[in-house]
């Protein structure tokens, strides 16, 4: 038994490495170009993500949150989204509502309880999963060309894409430093209360002291970020029209954004359908 | 001939005649804006030179700020938050990138790219965003920052720097639990039924934050600005193509302007948040409006469905179109 806790505690440790969430990110990232979610119109998956993201907190029946629900489940699942990801949806869904509920049970909760609770439970999980289709599921160029359209400010969605790109080698660079100030230091014994405390300290006074090269090192890298933007003309380009134009002129509605909209809208009419004959 | 460039800060002669400032030198348009000041103070004229961030620089400044809060941000993300009694140890651990870098350089890109690189990094990229909901934290971030920055007119001044530091993360906070509070108080009516809960919320709530200013302030924000920021100071700022910054280079204090923009934006997230999470009944609206338009749900499906076939054979027609061409 002692074993396999070992084992188990190893393994999730060996999970929550960082070449493991770089990995994960990366994927979600880029690692799903080829699915249906991501050949969609960055403008017609927002319009439809300002529906799923909105509507459900003002609605408190529980056959229309479902009916929500279970849609954006199904576009979640077409977008391939990465593991993390999800297991962090799972964590947030449970620690907005989930602790709510075993509390519940604890005070002796019975069926009436569980009913506003699946409600809240079905909004945060519904309005969770779309935001994770939109965003997760969309290359992140898109992402922010599309965002671009409805007029969000030029530096969010230079920020999209920058952060995409920059932040692999950001977390390497991370681990690096990290690793480097372990090398010099020897770290202290991990025994007992007073010896976990003692570690706790030295792992932060270590993350602390590691972001002291790290700002240096970034601040250069965000000099010849802006430099290398400059030449290309990059504050002139934010502000004109023209260029604007140019660039969002790679995004086409096409038959299958069409049909996207309207299978939503079909499920949707069919839930109201049912909820208005039961 | 360089255009010149007139600083928010830097009013037209006609405002203050007693103040003129000629543009001197302009190295290139990345780096360098220098301006000869003229003022009169008690009846000497004093001349100084001030030197200001260029565009490019404040936008350098929003890059760096960004990554580097993005990432701390994400990992906290990932980091789960642990209670223990009321006692939440959920800290904003990394908030003192911003601060540090809000008191070298200019504060406000510092605090506009904190709070877009939360934004993008730990809520858009590992998909937990929640929509207007995030506005609030997005402005209270950006106010705490940038206070903090605009205190410190001397990073040499190790006390101003840690009473900067503290405060940053008292506003910060402090704007947070107001907008719970507030939103408890006006979503009153699902709770009519505890007696005391109001108060029972702003305890709790106070509580919260004497935790976060006192633990994670002192922990995570006071000392790393501490450590960091006489270490940096003068060794980040060449980096950036910049001259340090010293009292007769800082921005002027904060005036009435400031503190009344920082007030509206707080209103701004007040009404984000409610709007994200308000208890507007629009429930029994919705139920009446399912309930007794069954014809109009028909017609709705009726739609539907014609406009997924339409589509499907529209989609059909162009493809062979394509295939003939």
């Amino acid at each position: 038994m002692e074993k396999t806790m070992k084992k188990l505690s190893e393994n999730i440790l060996d999970k929550l490495s960082l070449d493991f969430l770089r990995n994960q990110v990366l994927k979600n990232a880029y690692g799903n170009d080829d699915t249906v979610i991501a050949k969609l119109d960055p403008r017609v998956l927002i319009v439809w993500y300002l529906f799923f993201g909105l509507v459900p907190w003002f609605s408190g029946n529980v056959l229309f949150l479902a009916g929500c629900f279970i849609l954006v489940a199904a576009t979640t699942i077409l977008a391939r989204v990465a593991g993390l990801v999800l297991f962090l949806f799972l964590l947030g869904v449970f620690s907005q509502t989930g602790y709510l509920f075993l509390v519940s049970l604890l005070f002796g909760g019975n069926a009436e309880t569980v009913i506003p609770l699946l409600v809240l439970t079905l909004k945060v999980a519904t309005v969770s999963l779309a935001s994770i289709t939109v965003f997760s599921g969309l290359d992140p160029d898109r992402l922010s060309n599309g965002l671009m359209w409805f007029g969000c400010p030029e530096k969010l969605s230079f920020s999209i894409s920058y952060a995409y790109r920059m932040l692999p080698m950001l977390m390497e660079e991370f681990q690096n430093v990290l690793l480097s100030y372990r090398l010099r230091g020897k770290a202290p014994e991990s025994s007992g209360f007073i010896g976990k405390v003692k570690y706790l300290i030295y792992e932060v006074q270590i993350i602390v002291q590691a972001f002291y090269p790290l700002m240096l090192n970034t601040a250069k890298r965000s000099r010849t970020t802006v430099e290398a933007l400059e030449i290309r003309g990059y504050r002139y380009a934010a502000a004109n029209k023209k260029v604007k134009k140019m660039k969002l002129s790679s995004l086409k509605v096409t038959y299958d954004d069409m049909l996207f909209l309207a299978v939503s809208f079909l499920w949707m009419a069919i839930v109201f359908v049912v909820i208005s004959y039961i | 001939m360089p255009r010149r460039r007139t600083e928010s800060n830097l009013k037209p002669k006609a405002f203050y005649p007693e103040l003129t400032y000629v543009l001197l030198e302009q190295d290139s348009e990345l780096y360098k804006t220098a301006y000869i000041i003229v003022k009169k103070e008690k009846g000497i004229y004093v001349v100084m030179k001030r030197e200001q961030a260029t565009q490019s620089q404040k936008l350098m400044v929003f890059v760096l700020t960004m990554s580097l809060y993005g990432l701390a941000t994400l990992f906290t993300e990932l980091i789960p938050k642990f209670q223990v009694g009321i006692v939440e140890f959920s800290v904003e651990y990394f908030l003192f990138i911003p601060l540090v870098l809000g008191m070298l350089f200019d504060p406000l890109s510092a605090a506009l790219g904190a709070a877009t690189g939360e934004l993008v990094f730990s809520e858009i990229m590992l998909g937990q965003f929640g929509g207007l909901g995030e506005v609030e934290k997005f402005i209270t971030v950006t106010i705490g920052i940038y206070v903090a920055g605009r205190l410190v007119r001397n990073p040499k001044n190790q006390k101003m720097v840690g009473i900067a530091a503290m405060l940053g993360v008292i506003v910060q906070q402090f704007l947070g639990t107001m907008v719970d509070i507030l939103k408890v108080q006006f979503a009153i009516e699902d709770f009519e039924a505890v007696e005391g809960l109001p108060e029972a919320v702003a305890v709790t709530e106070g509580f919260a934050f004497l935790n976060d200013v006192l633990f994670s302030g002192i922990l995570f924000c006071l000392l790393p600005t501490l450590f960091l920021v006489p270490r940096l100071y003068g060794k980040i700022e060449p980096l950036l193509g910049m001259q340090p910054r010293t009292e007769n280079t800082a921005l002027s204090a904060i005036g009435v302007k400031t503190a009344i923009v920082c007030v509206i934006a707080f209103l701004g997230a007040i009404a984000a948040e409610f709007l994200a999470e308000s208890g507007f009944e629009l429930v029994s609206w919705e139920a009446d409006w399912a309930e007794s338009t069954g014809a109009m749900a028909v017609g709705m499906l009726i739609a539907a469905v014609a406009a997924v076939v339409v589509l499907v054979i529209m989609k059909k027609n162009a493809e062979r179109a394509q295939m003939q061409k």
